[in-house]
């Protein structure tokens, strides 16, 4: 697979506190990338520094082994696309003007829309599965159908990079596996940050484990979900189950106040360990 | 799935006629209304009687000068100031995502009067000239305080109660002035606060109408942008918008045009905050429509309240002022009704 990004020894701290330090990592087409982490892991400042929302940051990003201050904005709106829905709009935009703003990286100022781009609309909107939502007033929709508009507007954008900043929060269990299917259906590379690890785990390739601003692993789902380091990590005592019917392995935490004692899975995870080596 | 495509990209058109319908309803009405509004005041003038006068010549040289000198200075300066205050409200509203945003809200009214209290007492002579420069630069320093501190703030979500304690304060200065000065032009600097167009020239006509035309060209050239900014300013940076930069140029031509505005015609305030939202359930909430319709129904609504202003009582005129402010104050309170009954 081809090298698409490649960070190297990325640090950015605001008013003299370092968020995040000496990240390092590659990204290859084709990859889906989840970063995780507990909450002011740094998570999404490394997604700002990414796209290059944040200016200041120290270290190397390359995008296709340019750097990545040597694009210019539109040029890194073509390959990257955020999908982020922090602020509801104040006033009463249509699905498809929302899925219109993808355009605006491939148009000159005064450009009006061509029949293609009307047509790219509506077959973006067929994608993500709400053609006859076009005219819907997009505060109206329910938060699995609004990221769904926002994928579709990623794709008239055609990103070779989808961003995601938290795209299951909110949602329920449907839509989250919902959002998650059509993110991998799409075939292209993606970045997201989730806090769900079993989500991560069905859905991702490889997990990019954040604590306290600094990358802890980097690796495969298997190889970064283990119970000793997301206990490290997260504070929690952890037990990992090798589930044979979903395919990927999944991962318990239990309050930290209770005693291993008096948890029935307690002795669990020495066990798992062991299993590991058999099952692999 | 073909004919499925098929009938989806008619209902998108069908969008589109049924704002081209809308517009072109706009713009019949705009031509009638500037016709129809020169009849209005004072002097007895007829439809004939104006068709008359700009077709051939007029029938009297007191028509010629009414019609020519008077009234249809009024009606234009009334259309384009209208234009550019309810385009300055509808890329305010936008650039802040604040539906209550309106040029007026920014201190620009209480700049302009401070800079016209000192113009009045300073320069006693050439108030013609004095009078609207200073209040011009009244207005731009109210803007680039407000603009100052929100920056200063780091929050441009701030920008409209800096805007409100600014006006406060600038609005203390001029009172404390005005306060101590001489009473007769403390009254002048009163009634020019109040709005009129009872004083415009064609000058004023054009050099309002060029620069709303500037604000215009610029907004359509960046209209992409401007929509992107509707889902808030990480989504526009990653459309590769420079949020700053393009805030700064808005916000610059919205205190241009206004600050234009005020200086002419004083203050004529809430047709920035009403306007557009009547435009926007009309025809919608992105730029390209949404400028155009509020041109057009700023421009009529100012040119039919500025009827009213001077035929409402056959004596005295009243201060176009006075009414805008009455119907926007209740419109602002129906709009933060409809928010909270919504939202």
């Amino acid at each position: 697979m081809a090298k698409l990004l490649s960070v190297a020894s990325l640090s950015w701290s605001v008013d003299k506190q370092v968020i995040i330090k000496n990240i390092s990592f590659d990204v290859n087409s084709g990859d889906i990338i989840g970063i995780i982490g507990p909450n002011g892991a740094g998570k999404t400042t490394l997604l700002k520094c990414l796209l290059n929302h944040y200016k200041n940051w120290q270290g190397t990003i390359k995008l296709k082994n340019k750097a990545l201050s040597q694009y210019k904005p539109n040029e890194l709106a073509q390959t990257f696309a955020l999908v982020v829905q922090n602020s509801p709009p104040i006033f009463d935009l249509k699905v498809y003007d929302v899925v219109r703003m993808g355009l605006l990286p491939y148009k000159t100022l005064f450009a009006r829309d061509s029949d293609t781009d009307k047509k790219n609309i509506i077959s973006a909107l067929e994608k993500v599965g709400l053609a006859n939502s076009q005219a819907k007033f997009f505060n109206t929709l329910s938060g699995g159908e609004q990221q769904r508009v926002l994928i579709a507007k990623a794709l008239v954008q055609k990103a070779k990079v989808l961003v995601l900043d938290e795209p299951t929060n909110h949602l329920d269990i449907y839509y989250q596996h919902q959002i998650l299917q059509l993110v991998k259906a799409l075939n292209i590379t993606v970045i997201m940050t989730i806090h769900d690890l079993n989500l991560a785990a069905h859905y991702c390739n490889r997990l990019l484990l954040l604590d306290k601003g600094q990358l802890v692993s980097d690796n495969s789902v298997d190889k970064v979900l283990k119970p000793e380091l997301l206990t490290k990590v997260f504070g929690l005592p952890c037990y990992r189950d090798d589930a044979q019917h979903c395919g990927v392995p999944r991962v318990y935490f239990y309050p930290a106040s209770q005693t291993a004692s008096n948890i029935p899975l307690a002795n669990k995870p020495d066990n798992s360990a062991n299993h590991e080596g058999e099952l692999s | 799935m073909n004919a499925n495509l098929g009938n989806i990209l008619r209902s998108v058109s069908a969008i589109k006629s049924k704002n081209s319908w809308v517009f072109s309803g706009l713009i019949i009405f705009t031509f009638l209304s500037i016709i129809m509004s020169i009849t209005f005041g004072p002097a007895n003038i007829t439809g004939d009687d104006i068709l008359q006068c700009v077709m051939y010549e007029c029938m009297s040289p007191i028509h010629d000068m009414v019609i020519w000198q008077i009234r249809i200075p009024r009606v234009l300066v009334g259309l384009v100031a209208g234009m550019g205050l309810a385009c300055a409200g509808a890329i305010l509203q936008n650039v802040t995502r604040n539906p209550l945003a309106d040029p007026y809200l920014f201190g620009i009214i209480s700049g302009a009067g401070l800079g016209a209290t000192i113009a009045t007492f300073a320069f006693n002579d050439q108030q013609s000239l004095a009078l609207p420069l200073a209040a011009f630069l009244g207005a731009l320093f109210s803007v680039v305080i407000v603009f100052g501190i929100a920056t200063l703030l780091r929050n441009m979500n701030h920008l409209l109660l800096t805007g409100v304690a600014v006006s406060f304060m600038l609005g203390s200065i001029s009172h404390f002035i005005l306060y101590l000065g001489d009473p007769f032009a403390t009254n002048r600097v009163i009634f020019w606060l109040m709005g009129s167009l009872a004083r415009v020239e064609m000058f004023h006509f054009y050099l309002i109408g060029a620069i709303v035309l500037i604000t215009l060209l610029t907004i359509f050239a960046l209209h992409r942008q401007i929509d992107a900014l509707l889902l808030g300013d990480e989504s526009a940076a990653s459309l590769g918008v420079n949020i700053d930069k393009l805030r700064l140029i808005l916000l610059a031509l919205c205190a241009a045009v206004t600050a234009t505005i005020v200086a002419y015609c004083g203050g004529i305030g809430f047709v920035g905050l009403m306007i557009p939202h009547i435009v926007r359930q009309l025809v919608g909430v992105t730029t390209m429509p949404l400028i155009i319709g509020s041109a057009l129904v700023g421009g009529c609504f100012l040119v039919w309240v500025d009827v009213a202003a001077r035929s409402a009582f056959s004596n005295v005129e009243i201060p176009i002022g006075i009414i805008t402010s009455a119907i926007g104050s209740i419109f602002f309170l129906a709009i933060m009704y409809r928010t909270r009954k919504t939202g």
